[in-house]
């Protein structure tokens, strides 16, 4: 019972240090490009080239031999799957890299996801400036609907409690990192991020209907691109939140005082 | 504020990984054979760094943490700073607490010293004003001058514990908790912060340090824990230490 206590007080003084990973977090990325001449305008660049040569080889592949048609599709999956499904590494290595700080001075479990998931969102938010810019520039872009600050809400809780779930079993086991990687490379084929879920028929689909990335995925593309996402995306964000909101909690019951040892 | 701590019959158990105990292939291999294969077989070493220690201290208490390489020192500071949660035995903390245990701990290397006094301050959560008041005090105490303004990773170890000491100390803290490093300085800033955590009874704080200079026990505690493989062999006042070790 008081394991359950101190469990829910880890996530709830994580979130109550929030000025300290502001600062830690913006302070880290700005160090990530010291001494580089495109700074953050790295990550932009990945994104585009990505993007393109996306767009170029399966505009011919699809048939339409037109790269524009699923240009903005295709760039927005890109930079959506980033923070639905892309963070999964750094999920996993988020005590391990935290490890020198755990071991200076107290602080929650729950305040390394966070630190760990702000720095991705700053990314996110980095690009999506630029993607605007890059659609507008190329007369794709759409006016986007409100109901992206929902589901980008959705995404992001279920995103910290699925670092959690990643992150405390990749640090007692050296293996899992290796697996999340390795996961999430296979989930970026298997989650409509290049392709149209329209375009996946018959039987092949269920990796549509059962995906939960594909779900969550679409919370943030569809409001991206001027559309509001299906009912059925809003009942997955909110049912995963629960299930995976338990799991975390009942992680942090059973093994947060060892994580600091397994370092 | 008040502070206190309180430490009753703490014990707390390292457990080593070794390479074979962190792999995943064995954990599942061992559990599909039956499961308890798995703890026997684990490779999983405990090793009993802390037992069943009890202390107690009052505000302006200072209290030197001496034993052998191994003793168990750095474990039980970082059981009183919060790191380590012991598997038995109650912890009770009250009052703000800093904690600079490893030597550079929580320092940006590449970072220069200036914004080194910021990043400290602001992982104990100052505001900038406060940490921007307290700049002058800090550079003047660690006797730096220019090379505040150097990549950390410049500086000598004596420079960086002159560093970490003067944030540690300018940044109000209730309880402070340091470990060897200290040793790192040179003779005048040995005196100078043995001065300052003298000053420390005035001001209500308190200091727990982890030593091995016998000099700075007698100038600075009141109070000393003797550890000798885990276990408190010696608790009392320094007076009676320095009694207890000529005996």
């Amino acid at each position: 019972m008081e394991a359950l206590q101190a469990a829910f007080r880890d996530l709830i003084d994580g979130f109550r240090l929030a000025p300290l990973w502001l600062t830690l977090g913006w302070e880290q990325t700005a160090a990530r490009f010291r001494r580089t001449v495109l700074g953050p305008f790295w990550l932009t660049a990945n994104l585009l080239a990505m993007a393109f040569a996306l767009s170029f080889i399966f505009g011919e592949l699809f048939g339409n031999g037109n790269w524009r048609a699923n240009f903005a599709l295709i760039i927005s999956g890109i930079l959506c799957w980033s923070i639905t499904g892309g963070f999964l590494a750094d999920a996993a290595n988020a005590f391990i890299s935290a490890g020198d700080l755990m071991n200076t001075m107290r602080l929650p479990l729950t305040f390394h996801v966070l630190l760990m998931m702000y720095k991705n969102v700053i990314n996110f938010l980095a690009q999506l400036i630029a993607l605007w810019v890059v659609l507008l520039v190329l007369r794709l872009g759409a006016v986007p609907d409100i109901s992206f600050i929902f589901g980008l809400a959705i995404v992001l809780i279920n995103g910290v409690f699925l670092s959690i779930i990643v992150a405390m079993p990749a640090t007692r086991f050296r293996d899992v990192y290796q697996s999340v990687a390795f996961a999430v490379q296979i989930l970026f084929f298997l989650t409509p991020v290049f392709w149209a879920p329209a375009q996946m028929q018959g039987k092949r689909s269920i990796i549509l209907t059962l995906n939960p990335f594909a779900h969550l995925l679409e919370l943030i593309r569809q409001p991206l691109l001027g559309r509001t996402p299906l009912l059925v995306h809003w009942e997955w964000g909110i049912g995963l939140m629960v299930v995976l909101g338990a799991t975390a909690i009942t992680m942090l019951t059973l093994y947060r005082k060892r994580v600091v040892f397994w370092l | 504020m008040s502070c206190s701590i309180r430490l009753d019959g703490v014990t707390l158990d390292y457990f080593i990984y070794s390479v074979k105990a962190q792999s995943l292939r064995n954990a599942v291999f061992n559990l599909a054979v039956g499961g308890n294969l798995y703890k026997s077989q684990g490779d999983v070493t405990v090793v009993r760094a802390l037992e069943n220690v009890s202390l107690d201290m009052q505000e302006g208490d200072r209290l030197a943490l001496v034993g052998h390489n191994g003793s168990g020192k750095t474990s039980l500071l970082k059981v009183i700073a919060g790191i380590y949660e012991p598997q038995k035995g109650l912890v009770e903390i009250k009052g703000k607490l800093t904690s600079m245990i490893a030597h550079g701990a929580g320092l940006d290397m590449e970072a220069s010293g200036l914004q080194n006094i910021r990043k400290l301050g602001a992982m104990r959560m100052l505001s900038k004003k406060v940490i921007e008041s307290r700049i002058d005090s800090i550079v003047e105490f660690s006797e730096l001058g220019d090379f505040v303004r150097l990549p950390v990773k410049t500086y000598s170890s004596g420079m960086m514990a002159r560093l970490m000491f003067a944030c540690a100390t300018e940044f109000e803290a209730d309880i402070l908790v340091l470990d060897e490093w200290l040793g790192a300085g040179d003779a005048s800033f040995f005196q100078k912060a043995s001065d300052r955590m003298q000053g420390f009874v005035d001001k209500a704080q308190m200091v727990v340090i982890g030593t091995h200079n016998f000099g700075l026990v007698e100038r600075v505690c009141n109070k000393v824990i003797e550890l000798s493989a885990g276990r408190v062999v010696f608790y009392g006042s320094t007076k009676d230490w320095a009694a207890w070790r000529n005996r």
